[in-house]
């Protein structure tokens, strides 16, 4: 068998070079994307979870109680708790590095004597172990022990300064000495600083709180005994946890992100093994006469079946191999703009590298040829039955693929599976099963639809192509349709591309256009401003409260809102708590209330909130329905008063009254100073003099409201910027298959070509013909791809999205997008179907003629 | 020895039944060389089909060796193909992609022999079909009558007990023809060989034994040739 391989198939291999090296390149991009994706996914993941371990140390518990932070005499009674051999508090703070944009440095606090117990620091140029009584190190609010890695990339020595933003403005920090990139110090992609917590806690004005306890358990005891009695003694505002139990409600919340990803990855392995059933069935319809000839000389059907199934795992394992090394470049290319995109909207992370576990190249190379193999059968299935009497047969048969009754009736009833589909309930949180499979349907039951949509397109197209390019614009037309089955392969693999691009644009367009609506009605403010980031959430630096009173000072000002955007634990989700004043807010603001009413005063003293209707819908809340919330101060109990529109977070936002806040979470903290102006007119005035004040100072950010809301429409473009880039590599693919399909067509029509130019056509009839048959080609992918794009986009704006995030919001599909798309399948169509075009209009007319 | 008894072959074109060919009785012993003469649409290759199992008859037995093959599955047709019979078409039908040699070897590497094994082998048959030297060559680097000799070549390989013919020498001008017939029953005489040889060309038909004619299907003539009968 092997030999027949090397012998029949491979020789055919390379004798067409182009079309074999275009498949071997198909499989290798969509191997590349995927095993690349994973990379990237586990890489910010690892880093996300890393940071967390390493920190973690040799901790058995740890104890913490939100962003806040909790009091430090805490301490004090968790070692004095029976069963707790050790315990050590300290604080975390991720600090923008001034001067270095977008560099954040992860700042740890903690008391160097207790805190060796459970984590080795290691200096590079001095012993770290006796700087538990370096006085210069413990009195001095402004010393930092910092990692090899920062001191490096910021060309600093001991006694060096740099500059770090803090909720009281930037602050100087010398360098006390280098740390080794051991231990802790590897955490956060080893840009890691350490101070002495007291002098963290002054720095980063966390006067005596703290972050975290660590806990070492007397192994006589039990970690669940010394657990169970701490969150006793502590009440259930405290999470005691095992250090690798931290961090899962974060763990869930990326994960419908790194979903999209990876469906947006699965796309381009698709469009590849697409690739591989073009190359293989072309081969079938091109070498019917020699497999005729195998059969007559006693081949076996299965045989012929096992021939171009090897051939296709010959071509798939090259395509795979070759992928690994792509998926190297392509993952080490993007990690950062995924880790950037995780980084502002869910947690802040820095994933700088990526490294391939055998298990991903294993499964990548696996399924580059499983579906290498897969898309032979079909193919492989039709050479077996070619006849052997074929051989003999003086008229060689065409053997053009027709429209097979089965694949209509199976891409009809995967169509009419599509709406059944979406019913199905999510079997976990952020995984809607149903809404995928759905979408495979549509994608599937197009493509084996679309070589009857070809058959009758061809009626269509045959008048305008007569118009626009005469005879051979007919004989295009006809042409388009002779084997529909093998045409239908580019088409249906270009109307994959357009058709997952038009659906991405047609839920991010809509979701763009919803939250205009939603920033129009529900967040009046003039001026928006923030401390070391552009969008208050996740990446800002919270200020100080007094902050803002020389604003409100300021003549032009009318008032000024101050809003912390807190992110919590609530029910299983990573919510947002968004607290602001809402006699100003209710003066300005008028937020789409979809249930119930938004809170009296007297209401919000008796529990009352606000929630958005995507929490609603998560967790089944509605007016007057209760949840519970562990704060600061304890368990609390709130009712709900209003649902509101919202699209702070795909998690679900809870909106509570300023002073309420402060003082159940014990944080006065700001994360955006909303002004008010009396007359907008003067928003630059004002904005020109906050930033000559204290712009340098806070690393501030003020943006007018028009631009807060690009920032908004930037976030979201940026989060789909990977998955927008693997559909147009999925075009590409595409396209590869086009100028494959047309290679193939004028090989096949050799003869034919020489009967058209011995009858008086001039090449450049020859090459409007195939030129021709390409636009066919890429109109009819860009049509089916934009038809199936909008019910694609329908359904992950309605279905897919709305489990995901719990916004339902209406949709709109991109018809500006989708003829652009078409306009450009087309073109490019026709770009791909040139090269073939002059190939065939250089064929010397009497050799064509005798071509057999 | 072929046994064929009342074979018919119905093909359907459409709603029309076309009756191919109604053969009663056609008996040819071991070794005997026999042309199948007749016009266009007279059944002659329906009848090399069905002999060379290729195909299957709508009705009647067809008997090769003692073997009913007109009643076996595909596999074991094929089987059959490639352990007993050789095949000669008119359009040589050699793989392009393939050297004169490998062309040869390739019906016992589809019977799972392994190529170092039957080389030297087919190089012999080469040489016996006067194409010494010529074995590296690719069919287009061939003339019609090198490629049909490899085709004999290829025929000859794997010592089938029939021969099946199908206007070999139909793309052949007359002095190469006559030199590819002159080979087929030559090299087949040597090795006892049974053949069934379809042409259109008198002279090409009076190489063999004897001579059936074929019209609508049916037998029409039987004769043995004249170098037979003397």
């Amino acid at each position: 068998m092997l030999q027949l391989l090397r012998l029949v198939s491979l020789r055919h291999l390379s004798l067409s070079p182009l079309r074999t090296v275009l498949t071997i390149m198909g499989v290798a991009v969509g191997v590349a994307t995927l095993i690349g994706i994973a990379a990237i996914n586990r890489a910010v993941m690892g880093a996300f979870r890393s940071t967390i371990d390493t920190i973690a140390g040799k901790a058995d518990l740890s104890i913490s109680a939100g962003q806040a932070g909790f009091p430090e005499d805490v301490l004090e009674k968790v070692s004095k708790l029976p069963g707790v051999q050790h315990a050590a508090g300290s604080i975390t703070v991720v600090a923008p590095v001034k001067g270095t944009p977008g560099e954040r440095l992860y700042v740890m606090g903690v008391d160097l004597l207790d805190d060796g117990f459970f984590r080795n620091y290691e200096g590079a140029d001095r012993d770290v172990g006796h700087m538990s009584d370096d006085l210069e190190f413990l009195n001095s609010t402004d010393r930092m022990l910092v990692s090899e890695r920062f001191a490096a990339s910021h060309g600093l020595k001991a006694g060096g300064t740099f500059q770090l933003v803090t909720p009281t403005g930037t602050q100087d920090f010398i360098v006390h000495g280098l740390l080794k990139e051991t231990g802790p110090i590897k955490a956060f992609g080893g840009l890691v600083g350490v101070m002495y917590i007291g002098s963290a806690q002054v720095a980063f004005t966390r006067e005596r709180m703290l972050d975290r306890i660590d806990v070492g358990v007397d192994p006589k005891v039990g970690t669940d005994a010394v657990k169970e009695a701490l969150q006793a003694a502590l009440g259930v505002q405290y999470e005691v946890a095992r250090p690798d139990r931290r961090g899962q409600s974060t763990e869930t919340m990326v994960r419908s992100f790194q979903l999209g990803l990876n469906l947006g990855s699965s796309v381009a392995l698709l469009v590849g093994v697409f690739l591989v059933y073009n190359t293989v069935a072309i081969g079938v319809v091109q070498r019917r006469r020699e497999i005729g000839v195998l059969r007559a000389l006693g081949a076996t059907k299965r045989r012929i079946r096992a021939l171009f199934a090897l051939e296709a795992v010959v071509l798939g394992a090259l395509g795979s191999l070759l992928g690994i090394p792509l998926g190297t470049l392509l993952a080490k290319g993007t990690v950062s703009a995924v880790s950037d995109s995780i980084s502002s909207i869910y947690v802040q992370v820095n994933a700088t590298s990526v490294t391939f576990t055998p298990f991903e190249m294993i499964v990548g190379v696996a399924l580059g040829i499983g579906g290498s193999l897969f898309a032979a059968l079909r193919p492989a299935f039709v050479a077996s039955q070619v006849q052997p009497v074929e051989a003999l047969r003086k008229d060689m048969a065409s053997g053009a693929a027709n429209v097979s009754s089965f694949a209509t009736i199976v891409g009809a009833l995967l169509i009419a599976g599509v709406w059944p589909a979406t019913r199905i309930p999510a079997p976990i949180e952020n995984f809607p099963v149903g809404g995928y499979l759905a979408m495979f349907f549509i994608l599937m039951g197009t493509t084996l639809l679309s070589p009857l949509v070809l058959r009758v397109l061809q009626r269509v197209y045959q008048r305008p192509g007569e118009l626009a390019l005469g005879v051979p614009g007919r004989l295009a037309a006809d042409n388009f349709a002779r084997a529909p089955a093998r045409t239908a392969v580019p088409v249906s693999a270009l109307a994959i591309g357009v058709a997952m691009t038009v659906c991405i644009a047609g839920f991010v367009g809509s979701f763009q256009k919803s939250s205009e609506k939603w920033i129009d009605q529900s967040v009046p403010a003039d001026l928006f401003v923030t401390s070391s980031s552009k969008v208050a959430g996740v990446q800002n630096v919270p200020l100080k409260p007094e902050f803002g009173d020389p604003i409100e000072q300021m003549p032009e000002v009318a008032a000024v809102d101050r809003l912390r955007i807190y992110q919590h634990d609530l029910l299983g989700l990573r919510i947002f708590i968004v607290s602001l004043n809402p006699d100003i807010y209710n003066l300005h603001g008028k937020p789409e209330v979809r249930e119930g009413r938004l809170p009296t005063h007297e209401m919000r003293q008796q529990g009352y909130v606000t929630i958005s209707e995507n929490l609603s819908r998560r967790r089944n809340l509605h007016p007057e329905s209760t949840f519970e919330m562990d704060t600061p101060t304890g368990r609390r109990s709130y009712k709900v008063s209003g649902v509101i529109t919202d699209y702070t977070s795909d998690q679900g936002t809870v909106f509570m009254d300023r002073k309420i806040f402060v003082a159940q979470f014990n944080d006065d903290r700001v994360d955006n100073f909303e002004i008010y102006l009396k007359d907008p007119k003067t928003t630059e005035q004002v904005r020109d003099r906050i930033n000559a004040q204290w712009k340098d100072e806070y690393d501030l950010f003020v943006l007018s409201n028009q631009e807060l809301r690009q920032e908004a429409y930037a976030l979201v473009d940026n989060a789909f910027s990977v998955t927008y880039a693997m559909e147009f590599l999925a075009v590409i693919l595409a396209l590869l298959g086009v100028i494959n399909t047309l290679l193939a067509a004028v090989l096949d029509r050799t003869r034919e070509i020489g009967l058209l130019r011995a009858v008086g056509a001039a090449r450049k009839h020859i090459v409007r013909l195939f030129a021709g048959e390409a636009a066919l080609i890429g109109l009819t992918g860009g049509v089916i791809g934009s038809l199936s794009g909008y019910v694609l986009g329908y359904i992950v704006t309605k279905v897919v999205g709305v489990e995901a995030t719990g916004w339902d919001f209406a949709y709109i599909f991109p018809l500006k997008l989708a003829v652009q798309m078409l306009l450009a399948a087309t073109a490019c169509a026709i770009i791909a179907g040139l090269y073939p075009a002059r190939r065939a209009s250089r064929l010397d007319v009497v050799e064509a003629l005798a071509y057999e | 020895m072929i046994t064929v008894s009342n074979a018919v072959r119905v093909y359907k074109r459409g709603k029309t039944e076309v009756r191919a060919l109604s053969l009663e009785s056609l008996v040819v012993p071991t070794g005997q060389f026999l042309s199948v003469m007749g016009a266009s649409g007279s059944g002659k290759s329906t009848l090399l089909n069905l002999l060379g199992a290729l195909d299957v008859p709508t009705s009647g037995t067809i008997t090769i060796e003692g073997r009913e093959i007109s009643r076996l599955p595909d596999d074991e047709l094929s089987a059959f193909r490639r352990d007993r019979l050789g095949f000669i078409f008119q359009f040589f039908n050699l793989l392009p992609t393939l050297t004169a040699v490998e062309n040869v070897i390739l019906p016992a590497l589809l019977s799972g022999k392994s190529r170092s094994d039957m080389e030297p082998k087919a190089h012999a048959l080469l040489e016996q079909v006067g194409l010494k030297g010529r074995d590296t060559h690719r069919p287009d680097e061939l003339s019609g009558g090198e490629m049909q000799r490899v085709a004999v070549a290829r025929a000859l390989l794997t010592e089938p007990a029939l021969l099946l013919a199908d206007e070999p020498t139909g793309n052949l001008d007359s002095k190469t023809g006559a030199e590819v017939l002159k080979l087929i029953r030559d090299a087949t005489r040597a090795r006892n060989l049974t053949v069934v040889m379809v042409t259109h060309d008198p002279k090409a038909a009076e190489v063999g034994d004897r001579i059936v004619r074929l019209a609508d299907g049916k037998v029409v003539g039987d004769e043995l040739t004249r170098s037979a009968a003397a």
